[in-house]
């Protein structure tokens, strides 16, 4: 027995059994490709779903990890940003006689700009997907899982939860309050059986932050950073390992980085918050001025 | 033209003037009070079903301080309802110094058992109309060079709060983003501070009867109330803090022993001793099913 199987025969973790089904949002790229495909992988079911202009691409994986880990894959087109998006695709996912025992919040959009002058409509339609489809869909599943007593949520938050970023500014609200929501489940979820999960990354090389742009081969102090990011096959492996365990927040940071930042969270306490939140403005400036635009 | 003195440009003194939302009572209305108390112009904004107690409070301002007080009933759980908002004070040629985003909503229950209505309005109200008000009504103080914004938040948002997880997050989100804004806003003359206010008593304490407990009695004179938070507010706003905390009186030396324990606890004890408390504090999760 390989040591995953001793851990997970040992004790039976929720929805990663081979013959258990977990339902990915955003799995046309990025992470939550990475996450279908780590479950795909432990042979697990998929329902993978993205937006409607992404149907071929999920299409296209569903084949992929169905051929490879013979797997039952299924997509649903569904454009989560909409008020009955989440509703949508659980009735999809019921049709497809779909009931995911892990449901995975993986979909997100990453708009950044001067809050003043940052397009209006692109900033709802992030609050819309990072934080209220994730919420809704959760309250669509949840019960369905305490009712069963068993199950696991995770949700893709951010690094982004853990301080103010000027000029990402409802971004990173918006990842705060996924950390503050999904840690408040786990400790409500306790007892009845089901494992909620926040993971929170740094930057990862996806789309979502400029991927194959050229950058990670550059010298200074850009190539440097962009050699540093994590990679999306480690970020699924790192949140299913969590619902293994059970712990509510997995933080998966720049290897290096990971243990500069104990230290540099302590040093942040002590400094003043006018101090820190000015020179984070100069900081995430410089990051805004310098990211590839997506 | 002549400037206005720097206390009237952030609408905290006369000559300037203020939006506030949620108005008609508790919080909202301690700040409707305090800023007519130092003649500032007002607009008030609460629930369609508040427009009679709204009017009657502007009424009474405008008599006592002589202040103007416009009103808007709009319901801000409503997408278009920020726009219509915003709509309202143009109308009335109104551009105010000042944005309270005060109108909040609260509710309590485990997650898995609360049906959406019951936190649907958290997300619409606590998150969304409180980026779309501030989107529509930071620009023009930018343009003007000078302006503030007070957001009112909670103690909440420094921890996860089970049986209150979406609200505990509203509050979490506005922190976050009350903070980004005070730092991109900086240069640009415009000030935003984030009120972090612990349970408010909103019941007169004349209401309390005889038959109150010592403790409650207790408790009760100690507590926030909605006058003293618009101060406080008012008074970080002219400092220029980014942050404000406000718990009852004697709770922030308490709150430092028990936020220095709880750091040195790891996570997950940490999120199940919150969630004993707040069953405890709240009677919260007590609807049947162990969650």
């Amino acid at each position: 027995m390989t040591t995953w199987e001793a851990v997970t025969a040992a004790k039976p973790s929720p929805g990663l059994q081979r013959g258990a089904a977990a339902l990915v949002t955003g799995a046309s790229s990025g992470i939550g490709e990475a996450f279908a495909r780590a479950v795909a992988r432990r042979g697990a079911d998929v329902l993978l779903t993205a937006l409607p202009q992404e149907h071929e691409r999920l299409e296209a994986i569903a084949r992929d990890l169905g051929d490879r880990h013979g797997v039952r894959c299924v997509t649903a087109a569904v454009d989560l940003a909409e008020r009955e998006g989440a509703a949508e695709l659980q009735a999809a996912a019921d049709d497809l006689a779909f009931e995911p025992d892990l449901v995975v919040n993986s979909a997100g959009l990453g708009h950044a700009g001067r809050f003043s002058t940052a397009h209006l409509d692109e900033q709802a339609r992030m609050l819309h997907v990072n934080l209220e489809a994730l919420v809704r869909l959760t309250g669509l599943y949840l019960p369905r899982m305490v009712e069963r007593g068993a199950g696991s949520v995770i949700n893709v938050a951010s690094t982004a939860a853990f301080q103010p970023m000027p000029y990402f500014a409802v971004y990173a609200a918006s990842k705060a309050f996924v950390l503050s929501f999904g840690e408040a489940l786990w400790a409500e979820q306790r007892d009845a059986g089901v494992r909620v999960v926040t993971v929170c990354t740094g930057p990862v090389e996806t789309a979502f932050h400029g991927h194959a742009d050229g950058t990670a081969q550059q010298g200074g102090v850009k190539g440097f950073l962009r050699r540093r990011y994590m990679t999306p096959e480690r970020v699924a492996e790192l949140g299913l390992e969590a619902v293994e365990q059970d712990r509510p927040l997995v933080v998966a940071r720049m290897p290096g980085v990971g243990l500069l930042y104990h230290p540099i969270a302590m040093a942040r306490g002590l400094v003043p918050v006018r101090a820190r939140l000015k020179a984070s403005e100069r900081m995430h400036r410089w990051y805004f001025d310098n990211r590839r635009p997506s | 033209m002549t400037r206005r003195p720097e206390s009237a440009a952030l609408g905290i003194a006369r000559g300037g003037s203020a939006l506030v939302t949620g108005a008609s009572t508790g919080v909202g209305e301690g700040f409707a009070r305090a800023l007519a108390g130092r003649g500032v112009d007002l607009m008030l904004s609460a629930l369609p079903q508040e427009a009679e107690r709204l009017a009657t409070l502007a009424d009474e301002l405008t008599d006592q301080h002589g202040v103007r007080c416009f009103t808007a009933a709009v319901d801000l759980a409503e997408r278009e309802g920020p726009a219509r908002l915003r709509a309202a004070a143009e109308r009335r040629r109104f551009e105010p110094d000042l944005l309270i985003n005060n109108a909040g909503v609260r509710s309590a229950g485990a997650f898995a058992s609360a049906p959406p209505d019951s936190w649907l309005g958290i997300v619409h109200v606590n998150v969304e109309a409180m980026v779309r008000l501030s989107r529509l009504f930071v620009p023009p103080m930018v343009e003007r060079g000078s302006g503030a914004v007070v957001n009112v938040a909670s103690t909440a948002a420094f921890q996860p709060q089970p049986y209150f997880a979406v609200y505990g997050a509203s509050k979490a989100f506005v922190l976050s983003l009350g903070q980004a804004l005070w730092a991109e806003c900086r240069d640009e003359g415009v000030r935003v501070v984030t009120a972090c206010v612990g349970p408010v008593e909103t019941r007169p304490r004349s209401e309390l009867g005889a038959d109150a407990s010592a403790v409650s009695r207790f408790v009760i004179r100690r507590s926030l109330t909605p006058e003293r938070v618009a101060e406080t507010a008012l008074e970080a706003l002219a400092e220029d803090r980014p942050v404000v905390v406000m718990r009852m009186r004697g709770a922030a030396p308490l709150h430092g022993a028990v936020s220095l324990m709880r750091s040195a606890l790891p996570l997950r004890r940490r999120l199940r001793l919150s969630a004993r408390a707040n069953r405890w504090l709240y009677g919260a999760g007590q609807d049947g099913k162990q969650a």
